[in-house]
């Protein structure tokens, strides 16, 4: 082992694997277009809890959209009651308190949905988080940081995000 | 002088009274009598509308004001059915009869609370669910079964697939007041007219007629207790029996009776019909239930069918009017061929007063007596209820929850708290059958033990236990005791080093730390702390330090990191009680509460987000108005990276280290743990969680003595099999490495980065930035954090191996 020229081979492995990632964009740089994250696309992911969980966050987004908030608050806190580290539950819950105005509550959920969708692969979710955060930094009086978001979601998910806002419907 | 009336002296009078002036005397003497009886019988009068004044301002004060005393009633959080779900593991049809829902044999049209079994479907006929913001409606539904598994549910009649289905909250139990009378107002028109009917039929059949009393009925009482020689019938109308549950004893004296009388004939005076009636449905008395009584036809409804009473049947409510005679004596649980004797005969005088036809009569006669399961009192729950009322006792005092018949919808999962309560007390009886010496005669003074499980994400008390028997004490040890830690502590300290702060944390997953004596200088002297083992250990890896629970390593580990700091962490993540800055805190000398360490530890388990405990969803009145709304909080309050750290270490711990134990019994899935054992075996404690629950059991005594035994014999086996037993033996989801958590492979030996040529390895997490400056195989120990001068050097030294190998 010892004559064999590991450091000269393992740079040169690096900077072609480098070299390799750059030409191939294997992964969406953050901040790039992506589809839009829609609840209904995860339906076939995960166990059994977590598809029922999210058919409780699809009732509460279709509650939602027929303006039954409290009903809708209910069906996304039962879906964290079934699955606590479904990161879609707490987007919708966030979506909810940013249409209630409820600021801090909104950026609460969005915290919680934020670090669970970081270890889960859902691209388009990054749109929907700088959106909604922006519309409730918009509501605590940061004018400046909101619009870096909003600017962001909408870099992102141009056709949910360009009106400034993310209705049940559209993250359904 | 002679026409001028003399004045009568003694003499002429008694001359005059023998003297035969007969009639004026006894004209004089009927006068003054008359007047003496009118005097009296003013009076009499006087003191009896006086009486009458009072008995009516009794029963107005009763009827205008708070007429009944509606205890609130806790419900569970609701039980959520899901294809993919096993059936079995939860009990569903535990839980069905439980809900008071009865299992029919005949297919067809499904009545509300019925189910019904064929080959692989369970088909149940779920009932509406009544709440302001989520009510549920009524649903057909069929659960296609697959083993154990439910692989489908559907809606009949249109078959539309359902992704998730909610059984309504099961009650838990009620604050009652010091009369402990439950009851379910209901209204009138809610109730069914056969219910009305039955109950007039075997009590007051002219009770439309008469205006309180019934001398008919009164008569033929009568003439019944005559014939028989004691007292078989009794004569009161609905009315007077009313009276007498409202404002009287039951003793049987002439006095009480007549008071009894005069009052219904002010009720029937004042009130309507239909107000009386209601009163009455709501106030009759329906028997025990343990030791609470049960009031009116709502409440017994429930009892005895599990519904509610605009549900009841024809059969059903001639039952319960059959009841009202004697409760407790014609019990149907008791003595259920009697109940159905006695049921047909009110079903046979109903049809006799024409309040039925033949067909209904024969149809109700036919049915079979179904009464729901016995439920079990809401013993195991009582500890519960307590931290609950003790939640809600900022806004609501005791009288209101005694009285106002709120709906309290509560965060308490029916299954995991009886699971908890059955894991706690059989885990310290086979205790006390293994090492008898644990037994006490006084079961004042035995051994005792809580459990208490949270859902991390959002602090939603799903099971508490706070000791072994409610009835002996109800001091909750989960919620009320303050005791000392022991070592569920120490990861407070691991979590201070690893956290990040200017210039690195103090250190890593990689660390070294030194497990030789230490002695610290106190106020009261030097502190000296030994290991468990009474061995020192020298350099240990950090984790090795925590799965071993190493005293005096953890103690050097506080020193570097500063108990402040310490303290700092553990009241940022939960921890509420004073914690003295003594560097024996570090060791767990604090006295703290489980439902405190539990709340502690949840934060851990949701990426460093601290939730609030709670133990109630929403509050609803009688009108059925939202009183109150709990609301999710998710306060971040440590680095989503150094929580996952901590987790990983407190994984070894599980896998590995003091809490092995817990893989004994088959379970699998991540699980992340901390035993605790303080001074003298006085406290057993086991902290453990999964990505979706955390639990704490504590075992010792009120008045601490030891125990004699590790937390790894006491605690933990009861963790385990609670766990065990909740989740199947298959814990689901993983403790995932959030953003800004790198992986790099080290060598264990030193703790170094390890490269090629590194003859053992091992993958370690490590916060961005804080990987490892040396390497193995050159690389030396690495340990505590680096100072820069060293940091340079090593860097000089990579740039200039990486120059000449380009």
């Amino acid at each position: 082992v010892s004559g064999f020229p590991v450091g000269p081979l393992l740079v040169l492995a690096s900077l072609a694997a480098l070299s390799s990632g750059c030409a191939l964009r294997l992964a969406p740089p953050p901040g790039a277009r992506v589809a839009s994250l829609r609840v209904s696309d995860a339906l076939l992911e995960g166990d059994a809890t977590r598809r029922a969980s999210l058919r409780l966050v699809l009732q509460g987004l279709g509650e939602d959209e027929n303006g039954r908030a409290p009903a809708a608050r209910s069906s996304y806190e039962r879906a964290i009651q079934l699955d606590p580290n479904n990161p879609y539950a707490y987007l919708a819950l966030a979506r909810h308190e940013v249409d209630a105005e409820r600021w801090r509550r909104a950026l609460e959920a969005l915290d919680q949905a934020e670090l669970l969708f970081a270890s889960e692969s859902a691209p388009g979710a990054d749109a929907h988080i700088a959106g909604l955060r922006g519309a409730a930094r918009f509501g605590t009086g940061y004018g400046d940081e909101a619009e870096l978001l909003l600017d962001r979601a909408t870099r992102i998910a141009p056709e949910v995000w360009a009106d400034g806002r993310l209705s049940a419907d559209e993250l359904r | 002088v002679s026409g001028l009336p003399r004045k009568p002296t003694r003499k002429t009078a008694k001359t005059r009274s023998r003297g035969g002036a007969g009639r004026p005397r006894l004209r004089r003497w009927l006068k003054t009598a008359a007047l003496a009886v009118g005097s009296a019988g003013f009076v009499a009068g006087f003191a009896f509308a006086g009486y009458v004044v009072r008995l009516d301002r009794s029963v107005r004060e009763r009827f205008d004001g708070e007429r009944f005393r509606v205890p609130s009633r806790v419900y569970s959080a609701p039980s959520i059915l899901y294809p993919g779900l096993d059936w079995k593991l939860v009990d569903l049809e535990g839980t069905l009869l439980r809900l008071g829902y009865r299992k029919v044999a005949t297919t067809g049209e499904l009545e509300s609370g019925r189910y019904l079994w064929s080959p692989s479907r369970l088909r149940v006929q779920l009932r509406a669910f009544d709440h302001p913001s989520r009510p549920e409606p009524p649903h057909d539904v069929v659960f296609v079964l697959r083993g154990s598994q439910i692989e489908e549910i559907r809606e009949l009649p249109a078959g539309r697939e359902l992704g998730a289905v909610l059984l309504e909250p099961e009650p838990i139990g009620a604050y009652y007041g010091p009369d402990r009378e439950q009851r379910e107002l209901v209204w009138l028109e809610e109730v069914p007219r056969h219910l009305v009917d039955a109950i007039l039929a075997v009590e007051d059949q002219r009770f439309e007629s008469h205006h309180g009393i019934d001398p008919r009925r009164i008569a033929g009482a009568m003439l019944a207790n005559l014939r028989a020689g004691r007292v078989a019938q009794g004569g009161s109308t609905l009315t007077q029996q009313l009276v007498k549950n409202f404002f009287l004893t039951p003793e049987r004296t002439v006095r009480r009776k007549v008071q009894e009388g005069v009052m219904a004939l002010l009720v029937e005076a004042r009130y309507d019909k239909r107000e009386i009636l209601q009163a009455y449905l709501n106030e009759i008395y329906f028997g025990q239930r343990g030791a609470t009584a049960v009031h009116g036809v709502g409440e017994a409804s429930r009892l005895y069918f599990g519904k509610t009473a605009a549900n009841l049947g024809v059969a059903e409510s001639a039952l319960l009017a059959a009841i009202i005679q004697s409760p407790n004596g014609k019990s149907p649980y008791r003595d259920p061929e009697r109940a159905v004797e006695r049921r047909n005969l009110v079903l046979e005088l109903m049809h006799r007063q024409g309040r039925i036809s033949e067909a209904a009569l024969q149809r109700a006669r036919q049915e079979p007596l179904r009464l729901a399961a016995v439920t079990p009192d809401s013993g195991d729950a009582r500890y519960f209820l307590d931290l609950l009322q003790r939640q809600l006792a900022s806004s609501y005092s005791s009288e209101v929850l005694e009285t106002e018949g709120l709906r309290i919808y509560s965060t308490l999962d029916r299954r995991a708290q009886r699971i908890a309560a059955d894991a706690l007390r059989e885990g310290i009886e086979s205790l006390e059958k293994r090492y008898s010496r644990l037994r006490s005669e006084d079961p004042r003074r035995a051994l005792q033990g809580c459990i208490v499980a949270l859902r991390p994400q959002t602090g939603e008390v799903i099971a508490l236990v706070g000791g072994r028997d409610y009835s002996v004490t109800q001091f909750d040890r989960c919620s009320q005791a303050r005791r000392q830690t022991g070592s569920v502590f120490k990861p407070f300290v691991y979590i201070a080093a690893l956290e990040p702060r200017p210039g690195g944390p103090i250190a890593t997953l990689a660390s070294f730390v030194d497990d030789s004596p230490l002695e610290v200088r106190t106020p009261s002297g030097p502190w000296r702390p030994v290991n468990f083992d009474h061995k020192f250990h020298g350099p240990v890896p950090l984790r090795e330090a925590l799965e071993r629970s190493y005293n005096t390593a953890t103690a050097r580990l506080a020193q570097d990191v500063g108990i402040e700091r310490v303290i700092d962490v553990a009241k940022r993540m939960g921890i509420s009680s004073d914690l003295p800055a003594v560097p024996s805190l570090a060791l767990g000398t604090a006295i703290v509460s489980p439902l405190e360490v539990a709340r502690a530890y949840a934060t851990l388990a949701s990426g460093g987000v601290r939730p609030e405990v709670q133990a109630a969803e929403d509050l609803v009145n009688e009108e059925g108005e939202i009183l109150q709304r709990r609301r999710l909080r998710f306060e971040r309050v440590l680095d989503a990276g150094t929580a996952f750290l901590a987790t990983s270490l407190l994984q070894g711990v599980a896998d590995h280290g003091t809490a092995a134990g817990l893989r004994a019994g088959g379970l699998r899935g991540p699980i992340a743990a901390k035993t605790g054992t303080t001074t003298s075996e006085h406290d057993l404690w086991l902290v453990g969680y999964t990505p979706e629950l955390v639990a704490v059991v504590w075992l010792g005594y009120d008045e601490p003595r030891s125990l004699g035994i590790p937390s790894s014999q006491g605690a933990l086996p009861i963790w385990r099999r609670f766990v065990q037993d909740l989740t199947g033996g298959e814990i689901r989801g993983s403790f995932r490495p959030p953003p800004g958590v790198e992986t790099a492979d080290i060598d264990p030996r030193s703790g170094a980065l390890a490269s090629w040529g590194c003859p053992e390895r091992r993958s370690e997490y490590f916060l961005a930035g804080t990987l490892p400056v040396l390497t193995c195989p050159a690389g030396g120990v690495a340990g505590t954090r680096r100072e820069p001068a060293e940091r340079e050097e090593v860097e000089r030294g990579f740039l200039e191996w990486l120059r000449r190998q380009l």
